[in-house]
Protein backbone atom coordinates (compact mmCIF):
# COMPACT_ATOMS: atom_id res chain seq x y z
CA UNK A 1 0.00 0.00 0.00
CA UNK A 2 1.41 3.40 -0.95
CA UNK A 3 2.56 5.79 1.71
CA UNK A 4 0.59 8.59 0.14
CA UNK A 5 -2.64 6.58 0.29
CA UNK A 6 -2.19 5.98 4.00
CA UNK A 7 -1.62 9.68 4.59
CA UNK A 8 -4.55 10.84 2.47
CA UNK A 9 -6.78 8.26 4.13
CA UNK A 10 -5.78 9.47 7.58
CA UNK A 11 -5.90 13.22 7.08
CA UNK A 12 -7.61 13.88 3.78
CA UNK A 13 -4.63 15.90 2.63
CA UNK A 14 -0.86 15.60 2.68
CA UNK A 15 1.34 18.61 3.33
CA UNK A 16 4.25 17.39 1.22
CA UNK A 17 1.89 16.49 -1.61
CA UNK A 18 -0.22 19.54 -2.45
CA UNK A 19 -2.74 19.07 -5.22
CA UNK A 20 -3.23 21.38 -8.19
CA UNK A 21 -6.61 21.08 -9.87
CA UNK A 22 -5.87 22.13 -13.44
CA UNK A 23 -9.41 21.70 -14.78
CA UNK A 24 -12.23 23.30 -12.86
CA UNK A 25 -15.26 25.52 -13.36
CA UNK A 26 -17.24 27.99 -11.28
CA UNK A 27 -20.88 28.96 -10.94
CA UNK A 28 -24.15 27.21 -11.71
CA UNK A 29 -25.12 25.47 -14.93
CA UNK A 30 -28.60 24.80 -16.27
CA UNK A 31 -28.33 21.05 -16.83
CA UNK A 32 -27.23 20.04 -13.34
CA UNK A 33 -27.63 20.94 -9.67
CA UNK A 34 -24.35 21.75 -7.92
CA UNK A 35 -24.40 21.70 -4.11
CA UNK A 36 -21.32 23.95 -4.25
CA UNK A 37 -22.03 25.78 -7.48
CA UNK A 38 -22.39 29.31 -6.16
CA UNK A 39 -19.06 30.95 -5.47
CA UNK A 40 -18.47 32.00 -1.89
CA UNK A 41 -14.83 32.64 -0.99
CA UNK A 42 -15.14 31.14 2.49
CA UNK A 43 -16.99 28.00 1.40
CA UNK A 44 -14.79 27.49 -1.65
CA UNK A 45 -11.63 27.85 0.44
CA UNK A 46 -13.00 25.35 2.93
CA UNK A 47 -13.72 22.81 0.20
CA UNK A 48 -10.21 23.24 -1.22
CA UNK A 49 -8.61 22.99 2.23
CA UNK A 50 -10.32 19.67 2.99
CA UNK A 51 -8.46 17.89 0.18
CA UNK A 52 -5.28 19.94 0.22
CA UNK A 53 -5.98 21.68 -3.08
CA UNK A 54 -3.28 24.33 -3.27
CA UNK A 55 -4.48 25.98 -6.44
CA UNK A 56 -7.61 25.57 -8.54
CA UNK A 57 -7.50 26.71 -12.15
CA UNK A 58 -11.01 27.23 -13.43
CA UNK A 59 -13.09 28.71 -16.19
CA UNK A 60 -16.51 29.92 -15.14
CA UNK A 61 -19.57 28.46 -16.80
CA UNK A 62 -20.80 31.99 -17.43
CA UNK A 63 -17.71 32.87 -19.46
CA UNK A 64 -18.24 29.79 -21.63
CA UNK A 65 -22.00 29.94 -22.01
CA UNK A 66 -22.84 33.66 -21.95
CA UNK A 67 -21.04 36.07 -24.27
CA UNK A 68 -22.90 38.85 -22.46
CA UNK A 69 -21.21 38.04 -19.16
CA UNK A 70 -17.93 36.75 -20.54
CA UNK A 71 -14.66 36.72 -18.65
CA UNK A 72 -15.67 39.28 -16.06
CA UNK A 73 -17.02 36.27 -14.15
CA UNK A 74 -13.51 34.79 -14.02
CA UNK A 75 -11.75 38.02 -13.11
CA UNK A 76 -14.11 38.87 -10.26
CA UNK A 77 -13.88 35.42 -8.66
CA UNK A 78 -10.08 35.05 -8.82
CA UNK A 79 -9.62 38.46 -7.22
CA UNK A 80 -11.80 37.41 -4.28
CA UNK A 81 -9.59 34.38 -3.50
CA UNK A 82 -6.27 35.15 -5.20
CA UNK A 83 -4.11 32.80 -3.13
CA UNK A 84 -6.06 29.73 -4.21
CA UNK A 85 -7.52 30.50 -7.62
CA UNK A 86 -6.43 31.24 -11.15
CA UNK A 87 -8.52 31.14 -14.32
CA UNK A 88 -8.47 30.26 -17.96
CA UNK A 89 -9.82 32.99 -20.20
CA UNK A 90 -12.90 31.38 -21.76
CA UNK A 91 -13.22 31.64 -25.53
CA UNK A 92 -16.38 31.32 -27.63
CA UNK A 93 -15.53 31.14 -31.36
CA UNK A 94 -19.05 32.19 -32.31
CA UNK A 95 -18.09 35.67 -31.12
CA UNK A 96 -14.69 36.30 -32.71
CA UNK A 97 -14.82 40.00 -31.86
CA UNK A 98 -14.91 39.07 -28.16
CA UNK A 99 -11.95 36.74 -28.62
CA UNK A 100 -9.98 39.56 -30.22
CA UNK A 101 -10.86 41.89 -27.35
CA UNK A 102 -10.00 39.29 -24.70
CA UNK A 103 -6.66 38.56 -26.35
CA UNK A 104 -5.81 42.26 -26.67
CA UNK A 105 -6.57 42.79 -22.97
CA UNK A 106 -4.93 39.56 -21.71
CA UNK A 107 -1.86 41.41 -20.43
CA UNK A 108 -4.06 43.44 -18.07
CA UNK A 109 -5.07 40.33 -16.19
CA UNK A 110 -1.79 38.61 -15.45
CA UNK A 111 -2.96 38.16 -11.86
CA UNK A 112 -5.99 36.20 -13.09
CA UNK A 113 -5.30 34.18 -16.23
CA UNK A 114 -2.80 31.43 -17.03
CA UNK A 115 -4.13 30.76 -20.52
CA UNK A 116 -7.25 29.97 -22.48
CA UNK A 117 -10.09 27.46 -22.26
CA UNK A 118 -11.79 26.11 -25.40
CA UNK A 119 -15.03 24.15 -25.30
CA UNK A 120 -15.38 23.30 -28.96
CA UNK A 121 -17.87 20.43 -28.63
CA UNK A 122 -20.35 22.81 -27.10
CA UNK A 123 -19.57 25.83 -29.30
CA UNK A 124 -19.74 23.62 -32.41
CA UNK A 125 -16.65 24.96 -34.15
CA UNK A 126 -13.47 22.85 -34.25
CA UNK A 127 -10.38 23.99 -32.37
CA UNK A 128 -8.71 24.46 -35.78
CA UNK A 129 -11.28 27.08 -36.86
CA UNK A 130 -9.80 30.47 -37.88
CA UNK A 131 -11.93 32.28 -35.30
CA UNK A 132 -9.66 30.91 -32.56
CA UNK A 133 -6.49 31.98 -34.36
CA UNK A 134 -5.75 35.20 -32.44
CA UNK A 135 -5.81 33.25 -29.17
CA UNK A 136 -3.73 30.35 -30.49
CA UNK A 137 -1.13 32.76 -31.87
CA UNK A 138 -0.99 34.65 -28.58
CA UNK A 139 -0.67 31.43 -26.57
CA UNK A 140 2.03 30.20 -28.93
CA UNK A 141 4.03 33.41 -28.60
CA UNK A 142 3.71 33.71 -24.81
CA UNK A 143 3.82 30.05 -23.81
CA UNK A 144 0.33 30.07 -22.32
CA UNK A 145 -1.66 27.04 -21.23
CA UNK A 146 -4.60 26.09 -23.41
CA UNK A 147 -7.10 23.76 -21.76
CA UNK A 148 -9.18 21.88 -24.31
CA UNK A 149 -12.26 19.76 -23.78
CA UNK A 150 -11.20 16.66 -25.71
CA UNK A 151 -13.12 13.47 -26.43
CA UNK A 152 -12.39 10.38 -28.46
CA UNK A 153 -13.95 10.45 -31.91
CA UNK A 154 -15.12 14.02 -31.54
CA UNK A 155 -15.11 16.11 -34.73
CA UNK A 156 -14.53 19.39 -32.91
CA UNK A 157 -11.78 18.46 -30.46
CA UNK A 158 -10.77 14.89 -31.08
CA UNK A 159 -7.24 13.52 -31.51
CA UNK A 160 -7.00 14.60 -35.16
CA UNK A 161 -7.80 18.23 -34.39
CA UNK A 162 -5.37 18.25 -31.45
CA UNK A 163 -2.61 16.98 -33.74
CA UNK A 164 -3.13 19.96 -36.08
CA UNK A 165 -2.99 22.68 -33.40
CA UNK A 166 -0.16 21.02 -31.49
CA UNK A 167 1.99 21.08 -34.62
CA UNK A 168 0.98 24.59 -35.66
CA UNK A 169 1.40 26.22 -32.24
CA UNK A 170 4.36 24.48 -30.55
CA UNK A 171 4.78 27.25 -28.00
CA UNK A 172 1.30 26.75 -26.56
CA UNK A 173 1.09 24.21 -23.76
CA UNK A 174 -1.96 22.14 -24.62
CA UNK A 175 -3.77 20.36 -21.82
CA UNK A 176 -6.03 17.65 -23.19
CA UNK A 177 -8.98 17.98 -20.84
CA UNK A 178 -10.46 14.46 -20.44
CA UNK A 179 -7.50 13.14 -22.49
CA UNK A 180 -9.40 12.18 -25.68
CA UNK A 181 -11.80 10.23 -23.48
CA UNK A 182 -12.02 6.60 -24.54
CA UNK A 183 -9.27 6.86 -27.15
CA UNK A 184 -6.53 6.46 -24.58
CA UNK A 185 -3.96 5.08 -27.05
CA UNK A 186 -4.33 8.18 -29.22
CA UNK A 187 -3.83 10.40 -26.19
CA UNK A 188 -0.61 8.55 -25.40
CA UNK A 189 0.56 8.92 -28.99
CA UNK A 190 -0.11 12.67 -28.91
CA UNK A 191 1.99 12.98 -25.75
CA UNK A 192 4.78 11.08 -27.47
CA UNK A 193 4.60 13.08 -30.70
CA UNK A 194 4.36 16.58 -29.25
CA UNK A 195 6.34 17.97 -26.32
CA UNK A 196 3.65 20.61 -25.80
CA UNK A 197 0.75 18.16 -25.27
CA UNK A 198 -0.29 16.99 -21.79
CA UNK A 199 -2.94 14.61 -20.47
CA UNK A 200 -5.47 15.78 -17.90
CA UNK A 201 -7.40 13.30 -15.75
CA UNK A 202 -10.93 14.68 -15.39
CA UNK A 203 -13.36 11.90 -16.39
CA UNK A 204 -10.42 9.59 -17.13
CA UNK A 205 -10.46 8.08 -13.65
CA UNK A 206 -14.23 7.68 -13.49
CA UNK A 207 -13.43 4.16 -14.70
CA UNK A 208 -10.38 1.99 -14.16
CA UNK A 209 -7.90 1.42 -16.97
CA UNK A 210 -7.24 4.76 -18.68
CA UNK A 211 -4.65 6.13 -16.27
CA UNK A 212 -2.93 2.76 -16.20
CA UNK A 213 -2.56 2.98 -20.01
CA UNK A 214 -1.04 6.46 -19.75
CA UNK A 215 1.51 5.32 -17.17
CA UNK A 216 2.40 2.26 -19.18
CA UNK A 217 2.54 4.14 -22.50
CA UNK A 218 4.27 7.35 -21.52
CA UNK A 219 4.87 7.58 -17.78
CA UNK A 220 3.66 10.30 -15.45
CA UNK A 221 5.78 13.23 -16.64
CA UNK A 222 3.00 14.84 -18.69
CA UNK A 223 -0.12 14.03 -16.70
CA UNK A 224 -1.91 16.68 -14.66
CA UNK A 225 -4.76 16.34 -12.20
CA UNK A 226 -8.19 17.86 -12.86
CA UNK A 227 -11.76 17.33 -11.71
CA UNK A 228 -14.21 19.70 -13.44
CA UNK A 229 -14.94 20.95 -9.90
CA UNK A 230 -17.69 21.73 -8.77
CA UNK A 231 -18.94 18.86 -10.92
CA UNK A 232 -16.77 16.24 -9.25
CA UNK A 233 -15.29 15.64 -5.83
CA UNK A 234 -11.60 16.09 -5.07
CA UNK A 235 -11.26 13.19 -2.63
CA UNK A 236 -13.01 10.86 -5.05
CA UNK A 237 -10.50 11.64 -7.79
CA UNK A 238 -7.50 11.57 -5.46
CA UNK A 239 -8.60 8.14 -4.23
CA UNK A 240 -9.02 6.95 -7.81
CA UNK A 241 -5.52 8.07 -8.81
CA UNK A 242 -4.01 6.39 -5.77
CA UNK A 243 -5.95 3.17 -6.47
CA UNK A 244 -4.46 2.82 -9.94
CA UNK A 245 -1.33 1.14 -8.59
CA UNK A 246 1.03 3.98 -9.49
CA UNK A 247 4.13 4.73 -7.45
CA UNK A 248 4.27 7.58 -4.97
CA UNK A 249 6.66 9.39 -7.31
CA UNK A 250 4.14 9.15 -10.14
CA UNK A 251 1.46 10.44 -7.80
CA UNK A 252 3.64 13.42 -6.83
CA UNK A 253 4.13 14.17 -10.52
CA UNK A 254 0.41 14.05 -11.22
CA UNK A 255 -0.80 15.90 -8.14
CA UNK A 256 1.68 18.77 -8.11
CA UNK A 257 5.14 18.51 -9.70
CA UNK A 258 3.99 18.63 -13.33
CA UNK A 259 1.56 21.45 -12.61
CA UNK A 260 4.18 23.44 -10.73
CA UNK A 261 6.43 23.33 -13.79
CA UNK A 262 3.62 24.40 -16.10
CA UNK A 263 2.49 27.20 -13.82
CA UNK A 264 5.92 28.52 -12.88
CA UNK A 265 5.85 31.36 -15.44
CA UNK A 266 2.50 32.59 -14.14
CA UNK A 267 2.66 32.15 -10.38
CA UNK A 268 5.17 34.20 -8.43
CA UNK B 1 -11.61 6.62 11.89
CA UNK B 2 -11.73 3.00 10.84
CA UNK B 3 -14.96 2.37 9.01
CA UNK B 4 -16.25 -1.11 8.25
CA UNK B 5 -17.35 -1.27 4.64
CA UNK B 6 -20.18 -3.38 3.21
CA UNK B 7 -20.08 -3.04 -0.58
CA UNK B 8 -23.48 -3.10 -2.27
CA UNK B 9 -22.30 -2.72 -5.86
CA UNK B 10 -19.81 -5.24 -7.18
CA UNK B 11 -19.85 -8.00 -9.78
CA UNK B 12 -17.68 -10.97 -10.62
CA UNK B 13 -17.08 -12.54 -14.01
CA UNK B 14 -15.29 -11.23 -17.07
CA UNK B 15 -17.49 -9.23 -19.48
CA UNK B 16 -17.61 -10.49 -23.07
CA UNK B 17 -15.97 -7.35 -24.44
CA UNK B 18 -13.25 -7.21 -21.82
CA UNK B 19 -12.89 -4.94 -18.83
CA UNK B 20 -9.74 -3.71 -17.13
CA UNK B 21 -9.18 -5.50 -13.84
CA UNK B 22 -12.30 -7.67 -13.92
CA UNK B 23 -12.22 -10.64 -11.53
CA UNK B 24 -13.37 -14.03 -12.76
CA UNK B 25 -14.17 -15.66 -9.43
CA UNK B 26 -15.35 -15.07 -5.90
CA UNK B 27 -11.88 -15.94 -4.62
CA UNK B 28 -10.31 -13.18 -6.70
CA UNK B 29 -12.94 -10.75 -5.48
CA UNK B 30 -12.25 -11.67 -1.87
CA UNK B 31 -8.55 -10.93 -2.40
CA UNK B 32 -9.41 -7.52 -3.81
CA UNK B 33 -11.79 -6.83 -0.92
CA UNK B 34 -9.08 -7.72 1.57
CA UNK B 35 -6.69 -5.35 -0.19
CA UNK B 36 -9.29 -2.59 0.00
CA UNK B 37 -10.28 -3.38 3.60
CA UNK B 38 -13.87 -4.09 2.57
CA UNK B 39 -15.44 -6.66 4.89
CA UNK B 40 -18.54 -7.83 3.03
CA UNK B 41 -20.27 -7.43 -0.29
CA UNK B 42 -23.48 -8.13 -2.12
CA UNK B 43 -22.35 -9.55 -5.44
CA UNK B 44 -23.78 -10.62 -8.79
CA UNK B 45 -22.25 -12.25 -11.85
CA UNK B 46 -21.89 -10.36 -15.14
CA UNK B 47 -23.25 -13.40 -17.04
CA UNK B 48 -26.61 -12.77 -15.35
CA UNK B 49 -26.74 -9.60 -17.46
CA UNK B 50 -24.80 -10.39 -20.61
CA UNK B 51 -25.66 -14.03 -21.11
CA UNK B 52 -28.40 -15.76 -19.19
CA UNK B 53 -30.04 -14.82 -15.90
CA UNK B 54 -30.94 -18.49 -15.47
CA UNK B 55 -27.41 -19.84 -15.84
CA UNK B 56 -25.78 -16.74 -14.37
CA UNK B 57 -27.82 -17.09 -11.18
CA UNK B 58 -26.61 -20.70 -10.87
CA UNK B 59 -22.98 -19.71 -11.42
CA UNK B 60 -23.25 -16.99 -8.82
CA UNK B 61 -24.70 -19.34 -6.23
CA UNK B 62 -21.87 -21.80 -6.79
CA UNK B 63 -19.24 -19.07 -6.58
CA UNK B 64 -20.38 -17.58 -3.28
CA UNK B 65 -21.28 -20.87 -1.59
CA UNK B 66 -18.03 -21.14 0.37
CA UNK B 67 -17.81 -17.54 1.58
CA UNK B 68 -19.45 -15.93 4.56
CA UNK B 69 -18.38 -12.50 3.32
CA UNK B 70 -20.28 -12.58 0.06
CA UNK B 71 -24.04 -12.34 -0.32
CA UNK B 72 -25.73 -13.02 -3.62
CA UNK B 73 -28.04 -11.03 -5.84
CA UNK B 74 -30.11 -12.89 -8.44
CA UNK B 75 -31.45 -11.41 -11.64
CA UNK B 76 -35.18 -11.69 -12.23
CA UNK B 77 -37.28 -12.06 -15.38
CA UNK B 78 -41.08 -11.88 -15.74
CA UNK B 79 -42.86 -14.51 -13.58
CA UNK B 80 -45.04 -15.51 -16.52
CA UNK B 81 -42.19 -17.32 -18.34
CA UNK B 82 -41.10 -19.10 -15.14
CA UNK B 83 -37.45 -18.90 -16.24
CA UNK B 84 -36.33 -17.53 -12.89
CA UNK B 85 -39.41 -16.82 -10.82
CA UNK B 86 -41.42 -19.94 -10.14
CA UNK B 87 -42.85 -21.79 -7.17
CA UNK B 88 -40.36 -21.92 -4.32
CA UNK B 89 -38.30 -18.95 -5.61
CA UNK B 90 -37.88 -17.28 -2.23
CA UNK B 91 -36.98 -20.57 -0.58
CA UNK B 92 -34.30 -21.13 -3.25
CA UNK B 93 -32.95 -17.64 -2.62
CA UNK B 94 -32.56 -18.39 1.06
CA UNK B 95 -31.01 -21.80 0.49
CA UNK B 96 -28.41 -20.30 -1.85
CA UNK B 97 -27.39 -17.36 0.34
CA UNK B 98 -29.12 -14.92 -2.04
CA UNK B 99 -30.29 -11.79 -0.21
CA UNK B 100 -31.29 -9.47 -3.04
CA UNK B 101 -32.60 -9.34 -6.60
CA UNK B 102 -31.75 -7.14 -9.52
CA UNK B 103 -33.42 -6.52 -12.87
CA UNK B 104 -32.38 -5.15 -16.25
CA UNK B 105 -35.79 -4.67 -17.88
CA UNK B 106 -34.71 -2.68 -20.94
CA UNK B 107 -31.78 -4.94 -21.81
CA UNK B 108 -33.67 -8.15 -21.08
CA UNK B 109 -36.72 -6.82 -22.93
CA UNK B 110 -39.61 -6.66 -20.51
CA UNK B 111 -41.59 -4.07 -18.56
CA UNK B 112 -41.00 -3.92 -14.82
CA UNK B 113 -44.37 -2.73 -13.57
CA UNK B 114 -47.56 -3.92 -11.90
CA UNK B 115 -48.90 -5.53 -15.09
CA UNK B 116 -46.27 -8.25 -15.20
CA UNK B 117 -44.92 -8.14 -11.67
CA UNK B 118 -47.93 -7.12 -9.55
CA UNK B 119 -48.16 -10.18 -7.32
CA UNK B 120 -44.42 -10.85 -7.25
CA UNK B 121 -43.25 -7.34 -6.42
CA UNK B 122 -46.11 -7.05 -3.95
CA UNK B 123 -44.62 -10.00 -2.10
CA UNK B 124 -41.08 -8.64 -2.52
CA UNK B 125 -42.28 -5.39 -0.94
CA UNK B 126 -43.89 -7.22 1.96
CA UNK B 127 -40.82 -9.36 2.52
CA UNK B 128 -38.62 -6.25 2.21
CA UNK B 129 -36.30 -7.95 -0.24
CA UNK B 130 -34.01 -5.30 -1.75
CA UNK B 131 -34.33 -4.79 -5.49
CA UNK B 132 -31.17 -3.37 -7.08
CA UNK B 133 -31.52 -1.28 -10.22
CA UNK B 134 -28.85 0.60 -12.11
CA UNK B 135 -28.96 3.73 -14.22
CA UNK B 136 -26.20 2.21 -16.36
CA UNK B 137 -26.24 -0.86 -18.61
CA UNK B 138 -29.41 0.08 -20.51
CA UNK B 139 -31.35 -1.05 -17.45
CA UNK B 140 -34.24 1.34 -16.90
CA UNK B 141 -35.26 4.89 -17.73
CA UNK B 142 -36.01 7.49 -15.10
CA UNK B 143 -39.63 7.57 -16.31
CA UNK B 144 -39.95 3.79 -15.89
CA UNK B 145 -38.32 3.97 -12.46
CA UNK B 146 -40.80 6.64 -11.37
CA UNK B 147 -43.69 4.45 -12.63
CA UNK B 148 -42.31 1.41 -10.79
CA UNK B 149 -42.06 3.28 -7.50
CA UNK B 150 -45.56 4.70 -7.98
CA UNK B 151 -46.83 1.13 -8.53
CA UNK B 152 -44.95 -0.24 -5.52
CA UNK B 153 -44.46 2.61 -3.04
CA UNK B 154 -43.23 0.30 -0.28
CA UNK B 155 -40.66 -1.47 -2.44
CA UNK B 156 -37.14 -1.63 -1.01
CA UNK B 157 -35.22 -0.31 -4.00
CA UNK B 158 -31.50 0.50 -4.13
CA UNK B 159 -30.49 2.56 -7.14
CA UNK B 160 -26.89 1.96 -8.26
CA UNK B 161 -24.55 3.73 -10.67
CA UNK B 162 -26.80 6.77 -10.48
CA UNK B 163 -24.96 8.73 -13.17
CA UNK B 164 -21.65 10.46 -13.87
CA UNK B 165 -23.29 13.87 -13.86
CA UNK B 166 -25.13 14.67 -10.64
CA UNK B 167 -28.72 13.42 -10.75
CA UNK B 168 -30.24 15.11 -7.68
CA UNK B 169 -33.05 16.56 -9.78
CA UNK B 170 -34.16 13.00 -10.54
CA UNK B 171 -33.36 11.24 -7.26
CA UNK B 172 -34.46 13.77 -4.65
CA UNK B 173 -38.19 13.49 -5.52
CA UNK B 174 -37.90 9.70 -5.15
CA UNK B 175 -36.07 10.02 -1.82
CA UNK B 176 -38.70 12.48 -0.64
CA UNK B 177 -41.68 10.34 -1.65
CA UNK B 178 -40.74 6.69 -1.04
CA UNK B 179 -39.60 5.52 2.41
CA UNK B 180 -37.62 2.49 1.22
CA UNK B 181 -35.85 4.05 -1.75
CA UNK B 182 -32.05 4.23 -1.35
CA UNK B 183 -29.04 5.47 -3.31
CA UNK B 184 -25.87 3.44 -3.76
CA UNK B 185 -22.94 5.72 -3.06
CA UNK B 186 -20.24 5.14 -5.69
CA UNK B 187 -21.37 7.83 -8.12
CA UNK B 188 -23.05 9.98 -5.48
CA UNK B 189 -19.54 10.23 -4.02
CA UNK B 190 -18.26 11.40 -7.39
CA UNK B 191 -20.58 14.41 -7.29
CA UNK B 192 -18.95 17.29 -5.42
CA UNK B 193 -21.03 17.71 -2.26
CA UNK B 194 -23.47 15.00 -3.37
CA UNK B 195 -23.26 12.90 -0.23
CA UNK B 196 -23.30 15.90 2.09
CA UNK B 197 -26.30 17.54 0.39
CA UNK B 198 -28.28 14.29 0.36
CA UNK B 199 -27.54 13.63 4.04
CA UNK B 200 -28.54 17.17 5.01
CA UNK B 201 -31.80 16.89 3.11
CA UNK B 202 -32.88 13.29 3.69
CA UNK B 203 -30.58 11.83 6.38
CA UNK B 204 -27.72 9.37 6.04
CA UNK B 205 -30.14 6.44 6.29
CA UNK B 206 -30.94 6.80 2.59
CA UNK B 207 -27.47 6.00 1.27
CA UNK B 208 -25.72 2.61 1.11
CA UNK B 209 -22.03 2.24 0.35
CA UNK B 210 -20.90 0.86 -3.00
CA UNK B 211 -17.72 0.90 -5.03
CA UNK B 212 -18.84 -0.06 -8.52
CA UNK B 213 -15.91 -2.49 -8.69
CA UNK B 214 -14.51 -3.68 -11.06
CA UNK B 215 -15.60 -0.77 -13.27
CA UNK B 216 -14.57 1.90 -10.77
CA UNK B 217 -11.80 2.37 -8.19
CA UNK B 218 -12.86 1.34 -4.65
CA UNK B 219 -10.49 3.82 -3.02
CA UNK B 220 -12.34 6.68 -4.74
CA UNK B 221 -15.61 6.01 -2.90
CA UNK B 222 -13.75 5.11 0.30
CA UNK B 223 -11.68 8.31 0.48
CA UNK B 224 -14.67 10.50 -0.31
CA UNK B 225 -16.80 8.95 2.43
CA UNK B 226 -14.06 8.91 5.06
CA UNK B 227 -13.52 12.66 4.59
CA UNK B 228 -17.08 13.74 3.80
CA UNK B 229 -18.35 16.76 5.73
CA UNK B 230 -20.91 14.71 7.71
CA UNK B 231 -20.92 13.23 11.21
CA UNK B 232 -19.10 10.04 12.19
CA UNK B 233 -22.48 8.42 12.83
CA UNK B 234 -23.59 9.28 9.30
CA UNK B 235 -20.42 7.75 7.89
CA UNK B 236 -20.99 4.51 9.82
CA UNK B 237 -24.58 4.38 8.57
CA UNK B 238 -23.49 4.74 4.96
CA UNK B 239 -20.42 2.50 5.13
CA UNK B 240 -22.27 -0.56 6.43
CA UNK B 241 -25.03 -0.01 8.96
CA UNK B 242 -27.81 0.92 6.54
CA UNK B 243 -27.26 -2.15 4.40
CA UNK B 244 -27.02 -4.37 7.50
CA UNK B 245 -30.35 -2.96 8.65
CA UNK B 246 -31.99 -3.57 5.28
CA UNK B 247 -30.90 -7.20 5.39
CA UNK B 248 -31.95 -7.61 9.01
CA UNK B 249 -35.46 -6.43 8.17
CA UNK B 250 -35.69 -8.73 5.16
CA UNK B 251 -38.01 -11.75 5.55
CA UNK B 252 -36.97 -14.60 3.33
Amino acid sequence: MSTLWKKFLKNGKVEECPVYDMHAHMGSYCRIYFPYGDFDPVITKNRLDRAGIKLLIFCSHASLFSPDIGNKSNIDVVRKLPDRLRAYCGLNPNYPEIIEKDVSEFEKYKDVFVGFKLLASYHRLPITHPNYAPAWQYADKHGLLVLLHTWGGDQFNGPEQIRIVAEKYPGAKILMGHSCHGEWDKAVQLMKDFPNVYAELCAVVDDRGGLEKFIEGYGSAKIVFGTDWPWFNHHYYIGAVLDSGISDQDAHNIFHLNAEKLLAPFIS
Amino acid sequence: MNLEFFDSNVFIGRPMNGLFGAVSSADELLKEMEKQNIGKAIVWHIFQYEGSPVEGNHILAEQIARSNKLYGCWTILPPQTEEVISKGFFERMKANHIVAINAFPEWHRFILDSVGFGKFLGEVSERKIPLFLTMGRTCISWEALYRLMRDFPNLTCILCDIGIWGVDRWTWPLLEKFPHFYLESSLLSLEEGGVEATVRRFGSEKIVFGTGFPVRYPKAAILQLVHADISEKDKINIASKNLEKILQEEQL
